[in-house]
């Protein structure tokens, strides 16, 4: 283990019968470092979370945060931790500004707080019970209340679900400012784009298993195809540049033909398709 | 020990259900107390008579002589062993297994809160129930009491009653409390929360009812709370609450030792 490593994954196995579960999954995540999680739904992302906010005891294998087990020790980690769950379920009876006055003082957050700012960052009307709200506002809440208390190391599980494009773009761009902070994020999606324009490196997990752990740029270089196509006129290739996102160079486009993720996995796989 | 936060709110949540309880059983309580009267007990004795074993079922037995012997006929056998512990169960029910079932025990979960502690504050939420539940009937019987038959009431003895009464109560909850603390799911937390002690109710109704069935007593624990034995300040009575109470402490420790072992799938 690295001296900077803050998350610590260690041969975390899980099985739960039927091919469910995680197995042998280690990782590091180091400081400062955004790490992307990706995987379809059911790979095991939310399992292995589950480990590292010590809501599930590992079978075998270990976990910790700052050297802290993750069992053992959740309180100690929870302390300069934010979490979204991967699915949001608050207490229902609460509006939002209830919620987020009960979490601050249960967790016995002081008067420091950026719920406030965070709020009018991501347009946060807390008013009315959490019931009747859209999962897009419940989201939106769930990120205040994972960030309010300035944790030094985040877990997102798909942070960006239910928000509009707006407010993802406008989300991606405050992970990379928490980023520039010199926070630890761990954040899973399902989403290949959403991970790329935020992460430093990236694992893939697939059933269960991590596929491959890779620095964004090589994953890049290795799964997107540049061509270079040159057209009849200016014109002509400036709405073939517009059309396909690409990079116009006089009469010259150079569009980028990214693998989907399941291709992706295929590579990893070798095309072993089974369910 | 207990997070205050989460006691407050828990505690809101029990206000109305708290109400509800306290004013059915104020209804119960103060008709039941203003029926005492020589020439009314004889009626309620002709109703023994008639059907001798639907009121032997819920406990209520002819020839009570003194207004304490009155009440323990016709309250300690029903109404303030069933009404507080259906509030056992569905406040037991709530407190843990709902959160987890429906996932929101992760807000209470991923923070910097040990689950021991929330697994107390919750129990202290259930015990702070079950005392305002019991001490405002006693508050109730001896007010409805002194108005109604100034002086009647052995107060010393009602509260020693009731001192038991709450033994037995302590130990419906832990049942609940443990119950809910075991099972993610509330279908079977309900299922044994709810599904223990009513079964002990009414095997305790059996053992009451009839002469072959008396057998039955030995397994329920509403047998461990003999009302006419605690007012008389026998020694075996007293044995049972404190029986009640150690099995209480236990299950509590049950409860709370398995929410803070178990995975949760939050």
């Amino acid at each position: 283990m690295d001296k900077t490593d803050i998350i610590n994954i260690e041969n975390l196995t899980r099985d739960y019968g039927n091919g469910k579960g995680i197995f042998d999954v280690s990782f590091q995540v180091g400081k400062g470092e955004v790490f992307g999680f990706l995987g379809p739904n059911g790979a095991g992302k939310t399992t292995t979370i589950r480990h590292l906010m010590g809501f599930i005891k590992p079978k075998s294998g270990a976990c910790t945060i700052n050297g802290h087990s993750c069992w053992k020790e959740s309180d100690v980690i929870q302390r300069t931790l934010g979490y979204i769950p991967g699915e949001i379920s608050f207490f229902d009876d609460m509006t939002g500004a209830e919620f987020l006055k009960f979490i601050s003082k249960y967790r016995g957050i002081g008067c420091n707080s950026r719920q406030k700012e965070l709020m009018e960052l991501f347009d946060v009307n807390p008013k009315g019970k959490i019931k009747k709200m859209s999962k897009g506002m419940k989201q939106k809440i769930g990120i205040v209340a994972a960030f309010m208390h300035d944790p030094d190391i985040l877990i997102l599980d798909e942070p960006t679900s239910g928000l509009d494009p707006l407010m993802q773009n406008r989300f991606v761009k405050f992970i990379g400012e928490e980023k520039g902070r010199g926070k630890t994020i761990l954040l899973s999606s399902h989403i290949f784009e959403e991970v790329e324009r935020t992460c430093d490196r990236i694992g893939i997990i697939r059933e269960g298993k991590l596929v491959t752990v890779d620095s964004v740029e090589e994953l890049r270089k290795r799964h997107m195809y540049p061509y270079t196509v040159t057209l009849d006129s200016e014109n002509e290739a400036k709405g073939f540049a517009k059309a396909f996102d690409g990079k116009r160079d006089g009469l010259k486009v150079t569009v980028t033909a990214k693998q989907s993720l399941e291709d992706i996995f295929m590579h990893y796989y070798g095309g072993r398709e089974d369910d | 020990m207990i997070n205050l936060t989460l006691y407050k709110r828990e505690m809101k949540s029990s206000v109305k259900l708290l109400v509800i309880f306290a004013a059915i059983m104020t209804m119960y309580v103060s008709i039941i107390i203003t029926m005492y009267d020589p020439e009314m007990m004889e009626t309620l004795d002709g109703f023994v008579e008639v059907m001798p074993e639907i009121m032997a079922a819920v406990g209520m037995e002819a020839g009570a002589t003194s207004l304490l012997g009155f009440m323990i006929s016709y309250l300690y056998g029903f109404i303030l062993l069933v009404f507080p512990m259906v509030f056992c169960i569905l406040r037991g029910n709530g407190l843990i297994a709902k959160y987890v079932d429906r996932g929101s025990m992760v807000s209470l979960a991923a923070a910097p809160v040990k689950r021991r502690t929330i697994a107390l504050t919750q129990m202290a939420v259930l015990l702070s129930g079950i005392l305002i539940l019991l001490i405002y009937v006693t508050g109730l019987e001896i007010a409805v009491a002194q108005s109604s038959f100034p002086n009647e009431l052995a107060v010393s003895e009602l509260l020693k009653l009731n001192g038991g009464l709450f033994c037995l109560h302590l130990f419906i909850g832990s049942i609940c409390f443990a119950a809910s603390c075991i099972f993610s799911d509330t279908k079977y937390s309900i299922a044994f929360g709810a599904g223990i002690p009513s079964l002990m109710y009414i095997l305790q109704m059996l053992a009451n009812a009839g002469e072959e069935a008396e057998k039955v007593k030995y397994f329920t624990l509403f047998t461990l709370f003999d009302a006419e034995g605690i007012t008389a300040g026998k020694g075996s009575a007293v044995a049972g609450a404190a029986v009640l109470a150690v099995g209480a402490v236990a299950m509590y420790g049950v409860g709370i030792a398995a929410f803070s072992k178990k995975d949760l799938h939050i």
